[in-house]
């Protein structure tokens, strides 16, 4: 098979952003019919790059087979739904049923969200595990917050040694994440807006105090409501097979969620706090995308100093947003 | 003539169940025949059969199996289940339907009238 074939197939499989099982079995159907589609050509008598033009013709551009494959795949069954929205939910009820006051339903919950998402990550991290990986981030950025609280010494050392560490580990997840698909890391990261927004509206000054836990009170079903916001919107994720709905779902969710955060606090969210919150937002949506795109100039770097894709490969081949 | 794109992606499952009805079929195969019984009326671009294929697998109307060939080369027959034919067999009549209440709009009144 020629480089500019094996070219075809990587992009192809670069683009359909396939789960690894998935990925072997459709990637060497593609191959299978790639090459019986060369012997029949290179039998009738053109040469092998002749074969190659004409095989490449009439295969279909890399964006339309990636596309389709990307549509036959991404839907997520309801048990899959349920099990990604699961975290929303559960983190919606902890406020609407006013179990967060309960270290008891906090535990549970926190340590259920840690074992699914080690168990998900570590089989095949399929796409309902990234919407808990998001709530295990939670977590060490409170112990982080918390840590600033004790003697000079210990937020000296978390300033310094755990916050870096955090955010290393926090950028390798984020990394990983953008490889598997850049909206899994969007997915992820989609509460973090929500959640700061809400302890700004519990705690404007920036220090979580009794009256920040009296606030916290009287704002749990309000924000019991937007965890549910969530877990609808990634019900309606999992299940729309077109990738660009699935941003525009994204976008469109996250605004509404923040606008009911704001609607909610009535003035605790002066408008230009409001207007950072969209533009967090926003970096959530976006700096995945752009991750992705340096990520994948590296793997196609990789790829040619391989010997796989050939230097006079022209343009280098970039995923679809 | 070239087939309009929407009839043909509206279309694309009965015909392949179609396909498939008759004898068990690899994705080369299934290009060809397509071809071939259409006189080269429906020509979709290659690439573009798996995923449907898969789609039409992942709803359980058929099934694909792995099978070695002598030279040592694999490839994926595809075959028809029962919930296959059951689909199969309501849109033929669906297309039946169709195409007569087409006919009878589109084609000239008989002579004499």
């Amino acid at each position: 098979m020629t480089s500019e074939l094996i070219q075809y197939l990587e992009n192809i499989k670069y683009r359909s952003r396939l789960n690894r099982p998935d990925d072997t079995g459709v990637m060497s159907e593609l191959k299978a019919h790639i090459e019986d589609k060369l012997q029949e050509l290179t039998s009738s008598g053109l040469t092998e790059a002749e074969a190659t033009k004409v095989c490449l013709g009439q295969m279909g551009t890399t964006q339309l087979v990636a596309r389709r494959i990307y549509e036959a795949y991404s839907q997520g069954s309801w048990p899959q739904v349920l099990l990604a929205a699961m975290p929303h939910l559960l983190f919606g009820l902890l406020f609407i049923l006013n179990w967060w006051h309960y270290p008891g339903w906090l535990s549970i919950v926190l340590i259920l969200t840690l074992a699914t998402t080690v168990y998900g990550w570590w089989h095949g991290k399929p796409s309902w595990v990234f919407s808990w990986l998001g709530y295990t981030l939670l977590p060490v950025l409170i112990l982080g917050l918390l840590m600033l609280y004790l003697p000079r010494v210990w937020s000296m050392l978390t300033l310094f040694i755990y916050l870096p560490l955090a955010m290393w580990w926090l950028f390798r997840l984020i990394i990983q994440t953008t490889r598997r698909d850049w909206l899994f890391s969007s997915l992820m990261l989609l509460p973090l807006p929500i959640i700061i927004g809400w302890y700004l509206a519990v705690s404007p000054e920036g220090k979580f105090n009794g009256t920040s836990l009296q606030r916290l009170d009287y704002f749990a079903p309000w924000i019991g409501l937007s965890f549910i916001a969530l877990a609808l919107t990634i019900a309606a994720f999992l299940r729309i097979r077109q990738r660009s709905l699935r941003v525009g779902l994204l976008a469109v969710s996250g605004l509404l969620t923040l606008t009911l955060v704001a609607y909610y606090t009535v003035g605790r969210l002066n408008t230009f706090t409001f207007l950072g919150l969209v533009l967090v937002m926003w970096g959530v949506l976006l700096v995945p995308a752009v991750l992705e795109r340096f990520l994948g100039y590296d793997r196609l770097t990789g790829l040619k100093r391989r010997g796989a894709i050939g230097d006079s490969g022209g343009e280098v081949d970039r995923r679809e947003t | 003539m070239e087939p309009r794109h929407d009839l043909l992606k509206s279309s694309s499952d009965s015909l392949l169940l179609s396909l498939l009805e008759r004898q068990p079929l690899y994705g080369y195969k299934i290009v060809k025949e397509l071809e071939e019984k259409s006189q080269g009326y429906f020509k979709l671009k290659e690439g573009t059969l798996y995923p449907a294929l898969h789609r039409l697998e992942k709803s359980g109307l058929i099934t694909g199996k792995w099978q070695m060939l002598p030279n040592g080369r694999q490839r994926r027959y595809y075959f028809i289940t029962e919930k296959g034919l059951a689909k199969l067999t309501t849109e033929k009549t669906q297309w039946q339907d169709f195409l007569q209440a087409v006919r009878l709009i589109l084609e000239p009144y008989p002579s004499g009238r």
